[in-house]
């Protein structure tokens, strides 16, 4: 095996076997178009390799030639890791990005570290982060105007949704049926505080039950490669954040329709 | 006033550590998320309401946007994370949550109430509100992400 840190310089072939790999698994995780370009060209760099990189929206493409011979080429196509999203694992990845330049890690060892990197479990125990989200979605609705009522409805509408939310995707349910599922439960209990004239603020606290859904990461990774003209990525981004967003709304239609609650 | 400002970013540090935690940042950046949220919500609310001429929503959330970026970015060295680490969920709570839904109940309410007055009004409920969002989303996303672009050598190498 040519990675077996005998040698210098590994092969074009082991190295985009590699790239392709990290660059699958960091599109997955939710990292921008342009750090994975700079941190898949700072690990090509290392092995002498040179890189042309094209990020789809379901599928990773490189080329991998190595510096000064460019007319032998490699190109690779790999599909993009269905991860949730994960900023402790674009950061561990990106370190390890850095170790490999710094310090002329061999693939081997790379490959090791990056094995152990994507094998790790980086959430918060799901109570918490359960928790967490309610009290941040109270904290939402404060912000938009609420009152202590409307912030009690929201983060048991939050509570109810999010935990369903978890349950149906750890099913393998489609995130579409899951976003219009979730947001009707929150919907439906977001309307107790209109429907039995709980606080003074029940319009805010039925709006804001929702919320915990809406995609900001994806709109916000989506302009933010718009920016870097990454345009077909930042497209495909955009549409997938779009139609969540448009499940939530139907949820949230639903809900009300359901509940008899006029929506303006 | 020093009263609201302080719950303001009380509210807006909550916000901002629990939906970071649906996006799995390391356990060392809540904290960075949660200071940059509360600054940059607070400095936002000060400026649509602390200033003599108090300004609009969009250029007030460009100011404040761009305020979080720059300390995403001068702050990733101490997290050691990458700069939208803290950067994108430190701008969640600006995220024009509510507009979006007016927009979409507007849109809703358009195609169920078809007669002239009601389809009208709500169109315009669906304009307003969907511009006012877009327009913030493209503020929050120039504003936080220029600072980025300017110090890219700080913020992608960060992680080293």
């Amino acid at each position: 095996m040519s990675d077996n840190c005998t040698c210098r310089e590994p092969s074009a072939r082991d190295v985009g076997r590699f790239l392709a790999q990290y660059a699958s698994w960091m599109t997955g995780c939710g990292a921008t178009c342009i750090r994975i370009e700079k941190n898949v060209n700072r690990i090509a760099a290392t092995y002498g390799k040179r890189v042309e990189l094209t990020i789809m929206p379901r599928h990773v493409q490189m080329s991998v030639s190595d510096h000064g011979d460019e007319a032998e080429c490699l190109t690779l196509n790999t599909s993009v890791k269905a991860t949730p999203i994960s900023f402790a694992l674009n950061t561990r990845l990106s370190e390890l990005s850095w170790k490999i330049s710094d310090r002329k890690l061999p693939l081997a060892t790379a490959r090791f570290m990056f094995d152990r990197i994507i094998s790790a479990d980086y959430g918060l125990h799901r109570w918490l982060v359960l928790l967490s989200v309610s009290c941040a979605n109270a904290s939402f609705c404060r912000l938009f105007g609420g009152d202590a009522v409307a912030m009690g409805v929201v983060a048991v509408a939050t509570m109810a949704g999010y935990w369903l939310k978890t349950f149906l995707l750890e099913r393998h349910i489609d995130v579409r049926a899951v976003f219009i599922l979730c947001s009707f439960v929150s919907a439906v209990l977001g309307c107790s505080d209109i429907l039995f004239s709980l606080g003074s603020t029940p319009d805010i606290a039925l709006g804001t039950s929702v919320l915990y859904l809406v995609p900001g990461i994806p709109f916000l990774n989506s302009f933010s490669d718009m920016l870097y003209r990454h345009y077909i990525c930042a497209f495909s981004r955009f549409a997938d954040a779009t139609v969540l967003t448009c499940c939530l709304s139907a949820g949230l239609c639903l809900g009300m329709l359901a509940m008899n609650v006029g929506m303006f | 006033m020093f009263e609201q400002i302080f719950q303001d970013a009380l509210f807006s540090a909550i916000a901002a550590i629990g939906f970071a935690a649906i996006s799995q940042p390391p356990v060392r950046a809540y904290l960075f998320c949660a200071l940059i949220a509360a600054v940059g919500h607070a400095g936002r609310f000060l400026l649509m309401t602390a200033l003599d001429e108090p300004l609009h929503i969009v250029p007030a959330t460009l100011c404040a946007s761009f305020a979080v970026g720059l300390l995403a970015v001068f702050l990733s060295p101490l997290s050691k994370t990458p700069a939208e680490t803290c950067l994108f969920p430190a701008l969640l709570p600006m995220i024009p949550g509510i507009y979006a839904y007016k927009a979409f109940g507007g849109l809703a309410m358009c195609v169920l109430r078809q007669s002239g007055g009601a389809f009208d009004r709500y169109f315009s409920l669906f304009m307003q509100n969907g511009l006012m969002c877009m327009s913030l989303l493209l503020c929050l996303v120039i504003g936080g992400t220029i600072p980025i672009f300017i110090f890219k050598k700080v913020s992608f190498q960060a992680t080293r």
